[in-house]
Formats: structure tokens, sequence, C-alpha cells
């Protein structure tokens, strides 16, 4: 990961992205080549694995375990919902800044923005809407006791550039990965509930809602344009960054700007609109990964034949 | 009761006290703010000022209605740590800490997550503002502490607005004053009260609320908060959560960006008080 570009490399980007082309062959609104798979580690509910080529390579897992429900004291809300918990790691061997505590504030920046994203309780909370399509009603076993909760943990494995935009696309294809062992909840009488937890591996809940994951899409303003999916070189160069999340049906799930520079209003407009896009026609090329993988997947199972995974850092 | 400690007569009662009437939860409706006499793109009347932390280079305390939030700014000042290595651009170091009393949920003292984040936003929203290519070696640091929080987003916006105040109070130069205003996505109509599933809430389009405050926000399907310096017309920071339609996006952009023209001129007008008073001191 690098920290310093000298002038003439910043120049040679920035009239580069002004005519359209840039230092790896793309167009602005490119993305590099993106490789996706899911149930990658078996102590997992699910587990994917992405690897952006040039670099960026992310393992994100879901667990789910049972806890007790979380009741909001003002509002009295969350008796009836399952949790979400997100978290952000970088490795330190992906980068020697990474080492300690270098990594703290990255982490807690993406893990903020994960959680602002996916359950939508930290920076600005709100009760009303389930949190980025998942129905958190369902992860609920005994209402006002327990529920599932979905433990989404990121792990940062290498560094290539557009972070965020890569551990969105995890997260969504492990959550389609994600499955729930079935629970039968038993009456007492007098308010008294009792639940069993079902072992069978064949039959399973998946996370309902999970179609309607949001994604990200990272923009990031370089000069007077802006690009997608940049790598580290150009991430130095960039001015202000705009993360723009959008689920499948184009409703906006969160906006965040970042880093230091200013965005004129009519450009942040167009931005979103732009990320809108972009981010609705990437949302259906990963369903159709997913789904291409989970159909083979099946089929192996069905004749036998042993699932051989790519697994870690393959190219 | 307790008889060790309450010296009464055996036959005593607790006695009854009358709670205020106004505990009712308040129902969004069309055009039907918390506080009635709000109508749906109106802020809460800002009080600003500046230059009352006597220690500080620069200060700021902002009031909308319940929000309270004082600012203080020190520096410039030289970078101690020698690793880091030379810069020839400042830093701007901003903490957020909310007092342990500030929400309705008690605080702790150590700075949480949360707070280390906003402390993030607040200086991505300002950086964009300030010269730092002229204080090269040198840092900055803005504390912002909140005394009383109506609302999250609103906090947030208020925190910008105030921090700003207090760097120019301060006289470090800047491009232009960050103003900064936030607005909530509220669902309106009967489809809220029957459930909270969000498949009901989908059928009418939400209402946009400026500045919202607490009790809106429990009602809210998401919220943006928008830093603006309106001089150069230029956004410096924008967050939303929630989910929304593009439109409405827009349309909220277009009413914050409006909104902050007026917190420009409350800025401008209390920056102005604090020079004609030194003056006359």
């Amino acid at each position: 990961m690098p920290s310093l570009i000298s002038p003439a490399e910043r120049d040679f980007i920035l009239k580069g992205i002004e005519c359209n082309i840039r230092a790896d062959g793309r167009q602005r609104p490119d993305f590099r080549e993106v490789i996706l798979e899911t149930g990658v580690v078996s102590q997992t509910s699910g587990s994917a694995r992405v690897r952006i080529a040039g670099g960026t390579d992310i393992l994100v897992s879901v667990k789910a375990e049972i806890g007790p429900v979380q009741v909001d004291p003002e509002t009295g809300d969350g008796a009836d919902k399952g949790q979400i918990i997100c978290s952000v790691e970088c490795a330190p061997s992906a980068s020697q800044q990474f080492e300690g505590r270098g990594a703290d504030d990255l982490n807690n920046e993406l893990t903020q923005m994960m959680t602002r994203i996916l359950s939508n309780t930290s920076a600005t909370s709100s009760s009303a809407s389930s949190a980025a399509g998942i129905n958190l009603s369902k992860l609920c076993i005994i209402p006002g006791q327990q529920c599932w909760i979905l433990y989404v943990d990121a792990l940062v494995l290498d560094y290539g550039g557009n972070l965020m935009d890569a551990i969105f696309m995890g997260t969504r294809a492990a959550i389609f990965d994600t499955r729930i062992p079935k629970t039968e909840v038993q009456d007492l009488g007098d308010g008294q509930f009792e639940f069993e937890v079902l072992d069978d591996a064949e039959d399973t809940d998946i996370v309902d809602g999970r179609e309607d994951m949001p994604i990200c899409i990272t923009l990031n303003k370089i000069g007077a344009r802006h690009i997608v999916d940049a790598s580290p070189l150009e991430e130095l160069c960039t001015e202000a960054k705009l993360v723009v999340a959008v689920n499948r049906s184009g409703e906006l799930c969160g906006l965040q700007k970042g880093q230091d520079g200013g965005i004129e209003p009519s450009l942040l407009l167009e931005m979103i609109q732009f990320g809108k896009t972009i981010g609705q026609s990437l949302i259906k090329q990963l369903d159709a990964m997913i789904k291409a993988e989970a159909d083979s997947d099946l089929g192996k199972r069905q004749r036998g034949e042993p699932i051989h995974k790519l697994g870690f850092f393959a190219q | 009761m307790d008889r060790k400690r309450v010296a009464g007569p055996e036959l005593s009662v607790a006695p009854l006290v009358e709670y205020p009437v106004d505990r009712k939860c308040w129902i969004p409706q069309k055009d039907h703010r918390h506080d009635a006499s709000r109508q749906p793109e109106d802020m809460r009347p800002i009080y600003l000022k500046t230059g009352l932390i006597n220690q500080a280079n620069g200060s700021a305390y902002i009031e909308l209605e319940k929000t309270k939030i004082a600012c203080g700014v020190y520096g410039p000042r030289s970078v101690k740590r020698v690793g880091q290595g030379f810069s020839g651009h400042g830093v701007l170091n901003c903490e957020i800490k909310f007092a342990t009393f500030s929400c309705a949920k008690r605080r702790t003292n150590v700075r949480d997550p949360q707070e280390k984040n906003l402390s993030l936003i607040i200086s991505q929203a300002l950086t964009p503002a300030v010269r730092l290519d002229l204080l090269p070696k040198s840092a900055i640091d803005v504390y912002i502490t909140v005394l009383e929080s109506d609302g999250i987003s609103s906090c947030l916006s208020a925190a910008i607005t105030a921090a700003s105040a207090a760097l120019a109070h301060a006289g470090i130069e800047m491009l232009d004053l960050v103003a900064a205003c936030s607005a909530s996505y509220i669902p309106t109509g009967p489809s809220i009260t029957a459930t909270e599933s969000a498949g009901s809430i989908a059928s009418s389009p939400p209402q946009i609320f400026m500045d919202a405050d607490l009790e809106e926000e429990k009602h809210e399907q998401g919220s943006i908060v928008l830093a603006y310096m309106p001089s150069r017309n230029e956004v410096t920071h924008v967050l939303q959560s929630g989910k929304a339609e593009g439109a409405i996006i827009s349309q909220s952009v277009e009413h914050c960006v409006e909104a902050c023209n007026k917190i420009y001129a409350v800025m401008h007008h209390a920056l102005l008080e604090s020079i004609t008073e030194n003056k006359s001191v």
C-alpha cells in the first residue's frame, strides 16, 4: 500500500483520466475483473472470497450465533428482531502499514460504514426500516428473548485499491451462501418458551431478503472527472470519493463522501446517478456469478463429485 | 416502604405525582411535525456565539433548541511526533465527545467507535475549507463537546457548523465557512401505524423533514447530512443512511443546500458580532 506519489506520476494519471484512458488500459467507468467464490471456509455459516485482479483480496465470513435480543430502551423497538454485527479487519500481512495499531482508523471507518449500510443503527439510527433488505424479524427465535445474530466479518488479505466495493461484493455473496439451522419453538405455557436447534445440514433456512442487499460503488473524483474501481495509485490522486450504496431495484441505501475534497452539488447528483446505474448492472453480474457457482456445486454434489474451490490468493 | 429510612406514620402512602401529559407518542402525518410550530422545511432557530471559551484560540457555541454543542479550536501548533516525517500540508484533528449525560442512554467516558467515526466525518467535512497548504509541519486541533443531543444527524450537522465558525474565529485562513444541515425522510400516512415492516411503508413516498429532532428521527426511514460551502458552491461532505429513491435524495440535497445558505447567514452574523464586540471592549 503506497502512501506517497510523485508529482510526475500524479500528472500522468490525471491527464490520462482526462483523456478517458487509465494506466492499466481501462476507461473511466470500467471495473477490473472480479473473482468471486463462495463456501470457502468450512467453519462458517456462509463465506465468500473476492479478488479484484490487481491486488485486493477479501475474505468475508458470516457466522450465525444465538444470543439475547437487543431492545432499544427508548423506543422499545427490536424485541422481535435479530441482529447483524459487522466488522472489518485489515490483516497486517496485507501491508506493513496495517501493523500494530496502524490499521485501527481504517478498520473503524470501514466497519462503521458497513454497519451504517447493513444494520443502519450506528451513526444515524432508524427503527422503521429493516436493515438493507434483510428481514430481521425472520432472525428472531423467541420474541423478547432469543434471536440469531449474524456476525459479518471481513478480512482484508491483500490491498490493491477499492476496498469498500470488494467488501460489499463479498458480504453480499457470503450472505447468499449463509445457511441458518432451523429451530423448533415449544410453548411450555404461562409465557415460557423453549427451543431446539435442528442439526439437519440439508434442511436449513436462507437469509430472507438477501436479494435486496445493497452493494457499494466508490466513485473517485480526480480532476473534474470521476472513475470507479480505483487502483492504489489512483486513490492517492483522489480529491474526493463518494461511496454510493445501491440495491437491485435502484434504491439508494447509503451515501458517504470520503477524503478531503469538495464536490459541486450538480456534480454530486450526477455522480449519484452514475453510481446507481453502474451498481445495478454490477449486481446483475454478481447474481449471475453466484447462481452459476451454486448450480455447478449442486450438480457436482448430486453426482457425488468432489467440489474443488480455487482457494486463497488464486489469480 | 423503607421503614428504616422513612420515619412516616404507618399508614402513609406514596404521593400522587402529576406527570406532564406530553408523554404521548408523536405519529408522523403529512405536514405535521413533532414541534407543531414548524413546517416541514423549517429548521429550528439557531443560536450561535463565538468566543465563549477563554483558553482556546477560537471557540463557538451552538444551540438548536435541545441540541447544545460547544467547540474549541487550538493551534496551529507544530506537529510533535517526529516519526511521521515532513509534510507540506497541515493536519486538521477533529475530536467529538458526547458528554456522558447528553443522550437518553448514559455514554461512557472513553471514546467509542461512533465518536471516532463522527470525528473523522467532521474532519473530512472541514478540511476542504481550511488552507492547510499554508500551514506546513503544523496541526490544528478542534475539540467538540456535545452537551445535549436531540437527534444524531442534527447533532453532527450542528457540530460541523460550530467547528467551522470556531475555526474562523481562531483566525485560521479558510476558503469559506462550512455550513451543515440534516434532513430526514419520514414515511407519512396511515401505513406506518399498522405495521413497521418495510413493505407497507413503500406505498407512499416519504416526506422530507428538515433538521429533524430525536422524536422525528425515531420514525425516519433514512436521513441525510450535507456540509456545504455556500460562496464556493461546493459540497464538502454528504452522509446518507437508510433506503430512499433517487428523486428523494436529489430533492433533499437541494433543500439542504438552501438551508445551508440560511445557516451561512447566521454564521456570518455571529462572526461579525464577535468582531464588533472586541472593538467595543
